[in-house]
């Protein structure tokens, strides 16, 4: 009686082997077809994520375009969106290959040597795609219980993310594709062990997790999607605000609660030995615009809104500053790295671009950048710089 | 083109631009940064095999007990869908990057939201298990 009990608690607590895990849903056929959509949202991440790397980089070689003034907007929410939708995908397809952690190491040299670098690469990627995974999450929510530089390190993983993930496939080819031709109940490809039946499907396993892939992405889209903002219990932001706009940084946060309504605020505008001093009266008292412009941030929320101000270029004629200059544009901030931002000579030249005073016809709220902010079309947030006191022409 | 020979391009490619990201990765932050990052690297890969599939596993154990038969299948959708929007909803419903500056981030009640969805999935569940019930008994 006690030696069987004691054999049933050895046999619970010994290390699980691959034949423990019977069921049939842990199959290649699953595995792959769940891996093409998780390719297709990786692929699409990347894209997006090297164009708002590159839309946020001081130098730009080949100008990032201005038009469509929505377009930060799509390829940011998308980034966001697809690594949502690749949540439940990567969770259903690590479960259903699990039991491959437990393979047992084969033995000859050659053989380990081959083995140990095929784990090694899918180690890399596992580690790789959850960590983007969890850190654009977390980001997302404004959470950052790390010391790394998010920017640096999520630029830096998504290159080893991909890498790993073409190199899974050139050593995954041949059962990829004979998986994904064959009917997925197909039980060619199985492990051995993996002959029990479950209730549910292999096709209703799929579904299960297409549909969950769906309701992550419904849960969440609200924060860009204005038409869903009642659907989405899981998005960072209501879309509520001063003017209906979301904040990102707030006055008290970035320290200018006082320099931002002190009435000695004057802003100046250099080019050269040339320099302009403004007070917020005399920039009320030039040619007044309206645009209708989105606040993309790289979080992924987004927000349209309808701006008044003074348009770049005319200030940058009060100083005959040559078009096709980069600005500098400084804020009242003290601290941060977006306190000193390039605005390239194309956003400075465009006609939609503004020195904003006012939003929905109000008097731009301090938390929006009073008294005055950088608003362009086709930009990420962090670059909309508010606070504004120094535009020099470089 | 060989399939062995695509094989061998796409590996060689995947190497190349997997080795640009590990050089991003060492060449631009310090030694403590880069420590902090392959700590989070590696938690993130433990955190997944020793702590959330040996719970799913005692999940699925646990509900192949209780839940009777003919709800098992809506019971696993109900898993999965459930299961992973939890996953999802962390970083919101700890509210670990709420500021009390700005009411404007984080500015819904998400435990109120995750009652919702987890009441829908729920009922979802019951439904969809009372008409195969019916339907079997025909």
């Amino acid at each position: 009686m006690t030696t069987s009990r004691k054999d049933r608690l050895t046999e619970l607590l010994r290390p699980p082997t691959e034949a423990d895990f019977t069921s049939r849903l842990r199959s290649a056929t699953v595995a792959a077809r769940i891996g093409v959509w998780l390719g297709i949202c990786f692929g699409i991440c990347f894209v997006t994520g090297l164009v708002s790397h590159y839309a946020q980089n001081p130098s730009q070689p080949v100008p990032f375009p201005t038009s469509p003034s929505w377009g930060y907007r799509v390829t940011q929410g998308l980034h966001v969106v697809t690594g949502t939708a690749s949540v439940p995908l990567l969770l259903v397809k690590l479960w259903s290959v699990f039991p491959r952690l437990f393979i047992r190491p084969p033995k000859g040299l050659r053989k380990l040597a081959v083995e140990g670098l095929e784990r090694g690469s899918i180690g890399v990627l596992v580690a790789a795609a959850i960590f983007q995974l969890a850190s654009g999450l977390a980001n997302s929510a404004q959470w950052y219980p790390w010391d790394f530089s998010f920017r640096t390190t999520h630029y830096a993983m998504a290159w080893v993310a991909i890498g790993a993930l073409v190199v899974h496939i050139a050593v995954k080819l041949p059962i990829i594709r004979g998986v994904l031709t064959t009917h997925v109940d197909d039980t060619s490809y199985d492990r051995e062990s993996a002959t029990r039946e479950s209730p549910l499907s292999r096709r209703g396993l799929l579904r299960a997790t297409w549909l969950a892939s769906g309701v992550a992405v419904l849960l969440t889209v609200g924060s860009t999607v204005p038409l869903l903002r009642k659907v989405s219990v899981f998005g960072v932001r209501s879309g509520e605000g001063p003017g209906g706009i979301p904040v990102n940084k707030s006055a008290k946060a970035a320290g200018v609660t006082a320099t931002a309504v002190s009435p000695s605020y004057l802003l100046t505008v250099v080019h050269g030995d040339t320099e302009v001093h403004l007070s917020r009266e005399d920039l009320l008292g030039l040619t007044q615009r309206e645009e209708t412009l989105p606040i993309a941030c790289v979080e992924g929320w987004s927000a349209s809104g309808t701006w008044g101000g003074v348009r770049m270029r005319d200030l940058l004629d009060l100083v005959d500053a040559p078009r096709g200059s980069d600005l500098e544009i400084r804020s009242l901030q003290e601290h941060g790295a977006f306190r000193r931002t390039t605005l390239q000579g194309n956003f400075a030249d465009d006609d939609r671009t503004l020195l904003a005073l006012a939003l929905e016809g109000e008097p731009l709220s301090i938390d929006h950048g009073f008294p005055a902010r950088v608003i362009a079309p086709d930009r990420p947030g962090v670059l909309q710089t508010k606070w504004v006191t120094r535009i020099e022409v470089l | 083109m060989s399939t062995m020979r695509v094989r061998v391009l796409l590996a060689g490619l995947g190497v190349l631009v997997g080795g640009y990201g590990a050089f991003l990765l060492l060449s631009r932050q310090d030694g403590d940064q880069l420590l902090n990052a392959a700590v989070w690297l590696a938690s993130g890969v433990v955190l997944h095999d020793f702590v959330l599939a040996p719970l799913v596993l005692g999940l699925v154990v646990l509900a192949a007990r209780i839940v009777p038969a003919v709800g098992k299948v809506p019971a696993a959708v109900a898993l999965v869908v459930l299961g992973t929007a939890t996953v999802l909803a962390v970083p919101v419903l700890g509210r670990f990057g709420e500021r009390p500056d700005n009411p404007t981030l984080l500015d819904r009640d998400y435990t109120a939201g995750w009652l919702a969805l987890a009441g829908v999935v729920l009922l979802a569940t019951v439904v969809a298990t009372l008409l195969r019930s019916r339907q079997e008994k025909r």
